[in-house]
């Protein structure tokens, strides 16, 4: 439904998006995932019309954007990721404008309007002035809008950006239920709604196209580095006794301060362990040695926390460390592994590909 | 062109659910209807030196009193045609939608044509009141409105032109202005170059001044229609074109 070959868009000296190919076949739902500025709204501006492309070719269902972009764009609901609405209409006022703006036949407006407004659960605003919505809101009006017309293409840029976490499961719920149906292409810089809404991701960084496969392909590209284990008990029989498990090469025992349960990003950086006594918390960080496969991580994973519970020390929780898309993006983005801890944030994953040198492209010298 | 109405009755609705349109009604016809009072009242107390001057005939031409109104009231009626919708960002969710270019910018030029005619429509009362208490010239009355009509749509072609041309609705008003008040200087042109140039020529062709005197006094030239047809499809024509260039920009 979807193609994009050797697609370039330049402003002026400045590359945006760098020779980026891939497709998106017919029910996909896709994520196109990057870090901020990494080229994915300009790519899904040329895709839903709005901006020319500087060189390749972009076809939506079987139509040229740049040669047939009347029928191109007819067949796409394009969610911009501003979400730009007229203020001073009321949702359903707008909806409808956009409906007839849309082609949508006079007889069925008003079942399509009503139809996009509880999808996108946005029925209960309907005639509110969007001005007065909230960001929520204004973001479901968009994903209405982008629905009205019932296109076999959805093209959403940051569909679930200032949502609260209620109103992104409820999205990603929408989301789902819409793919089959419809062709879903969302760009996203949250790796975790890539995992709970799409089949296909495609990654991009620096206008360049990273990698292309099933989210499970992608997860797969990278095993768990290792454990995180909040254990209660002498720190140091802790670390001995991990430290005897096989398949852990380093073992990093640090104390919880106050015995509040630590958050994993900051357990490296409270480094010590010295002083504590039984009755206190800490975190030790197991990293698993290099080369071994996931049913020895798995085993490993398992005698850790035995040994630990039949040495009488108490297991709080155990926490895999990496393994995520956000460590497989991190990688992809630096060409280099992820830090042990930390980068499950989304935040952290922007950071780390903003700190990326060369991505780990091909043409790189 | 089917999503030319769409847009159009969206556009009515943007000028009129915000007060602005309000506004510049209210200002114009407070305007007029002073002129209207001015020009009455001066008539009726000085009979015997206006000569074969009626009041209608200055209220549309002879006097700068409807220059004034139309500098003050074209660029803000046009200023956000364009320039709002790109700084708000909403052009990307109208142009994302199967549209084309020219639709747009007929569809955005052909409601603010309506509300100027919709702000003229009042001052048809003048007329009734004229003829209440002498004679009036329907003739020269609908030369005047064809006139009118005719120069606010050219000025307003141009005010569409400048807003499509930036995103600062400050910049598209202060852009429309210039150019209006450039083309009435040059149409002024014409009383002080000398006769027989080209400059001349030009200044007299382009002159609203002169333009406005002959159709108040109910004197139609089909050259001017024709000026004027061709001060609204050239800036329309260009707006397109600059539209179709914010693809590739």
């Amino acid at each position: 439904m979807i193609r994009v070959e050797h697609l370039v868009k330049r402003y002026g000296a400045n590359v945006a998006v760098d020779d980026v190919s891939f497709s998106v076949a017919k029910g996909d739902v896709v994520g196109f995932l990057g870090p901020n500025g990494a080229g994915k709204s300009t790519t899904l501006r040329i895709l839903a019309g709005f901006l020319g492309m500087t060189a390749g070719k972009v076809t939506i269902a079987g139509h040229d954007v740049a040669l047939d972009s009347f029928a191109a764009r007819s067949a796409v609901g394009y969610m911009p990721e501003a979400v730009p609405l007229y203020p001073e209409m009321r949702v359903v006022e707008y909806l409808a404008f956009r409906a007839e703006l849309k082609r949508v036949a006079r007889g069925e407006r008003r079942a399509r309007v009503d139809d996009a407004m509880a999808k996108a659960r946005v029925d209960d605003v309907a005639t509110t002035s969007i001005g007065r919505l909230s960001k929520g809101y204004r973001q479901r009006v968009g994903l209405a809008d982008a629905l009205v017309a019932n296109p076999p293409i959805l093209i959403l840029d940051e569909p679930t950006a200032g949502l609260d976490p209620n109103q992104i499961r409820e999205v990603r719920a929408v989301l789902r239920a819409l793919g089959g149906d419809h062709t879903i292409l969302l760009s996203t810089h949250i790796l975790s709604e890539v995992e709970a809404t799409c089949g296909r991701v495609v990654v991009i960084a620096k206008g360049k196209l990273l990698a292309d496969g099933a989210t499970a392909d992608l997860r797969g590209m990278r095993r768990t580095a290792g454990l995180a284990i909040t254990v209660r008990g002498d720190p140091a029989q802790a670390a001995r006794v991990l430290r005897a498990v096989p398949g852990i090469a380093r073992v990093q025992v640090a104390a919880v301060a106050g015995g509040a349960p630590a958050k994993r990003d900051e357990a490296p950086a409270a480094k010590g362990g010295d002083g504590g006594h039984a009755g206190d918390l800490s975190v030790a960080t197991c990293t698993w040695k290099k080369k071994i496969g996931d049913d020895a991580i798995a085993r490993a994973a398992e005698k850790a926390v035995g040994s630990l519970v039949l040495e009488g020390l108490f297991v709080r929780e155990a926490k895999a460390i990496g393994g995520s898309l956000e460590d497989v993006f991190a990688e992809l983005t630096r060409g280099a592994p992820p830090d042990e801890a930390g980068a499950d944030a989304d935040e952290g994953a922007d950071d780390g590909a903003d700190r990326a040198g060369a991505p780990r492209g091909g043409a790189e010298a | 062109m089917r999503s030319f109405w769409p847009i159009y009755k969206r556009e009515l609705f943007a000028f009129f659910v915000t007060p602005l349109a309000w506004v510049l009604i209210f200002v114009f016809l407070v305007v007029q209807g002073m002129h209207f009072y001015l020009l009455v009242d001066h008539f009726a107390s000085q009979a015997e030196v206006a000569g074969d001057q009626t009041p209608l005939q200055s209220f549309f031409g002879n006097t700068v009193l409807l220059y004034i109104v139309l500098f003050l009231l074209v660029p803000p009626m046009t200023m956000r045609l364009f320039a709002e919708e790109r700084r708000s960002g909403t052009i990307e969710a109208l142009m994302t939608a199967p549209v084309s270019s020219a639709a747009v910018v007929l569809a955005k030029y052909a409601a603010a044509l309506t509300t100027y005619v919709a702000m003229w429509a009042p001052t048809l009362l003048y007329l009734v009141i004229l003829k209440r208490t002498g004679v009036v010239d329907w003739n020269a009355a609908a030369a005047s409105y064809l006139g009118v009509l005719l120069i606010g749509a050219g000025y307003l072609a141009l005010g569409l032109l400048m807003s499509a041309l930036t995103s600062s609705q400050f910049l598209a008003l202060v852009g429309t202005a210039l150019v209006l008040l450039a083309l009435f200087i040059l149409g002024v042109g014409e009383f002080v170059t000398p006769t027989g140039t080209t400059l001349h020529a030009i200044c007299a062709h382009v002159s609203v001044w002169a333009q406005m005197n002959d159709f108040a006094s109910g004197v139609v030239d089909s050259r001017r229609i024709v000026y004027d047809l061709s001060l609204v499809a050239l800036p329309l024509y260009v707006a397109t074109r600059v539209v179709d260039a914010w693809r590739w920009g």
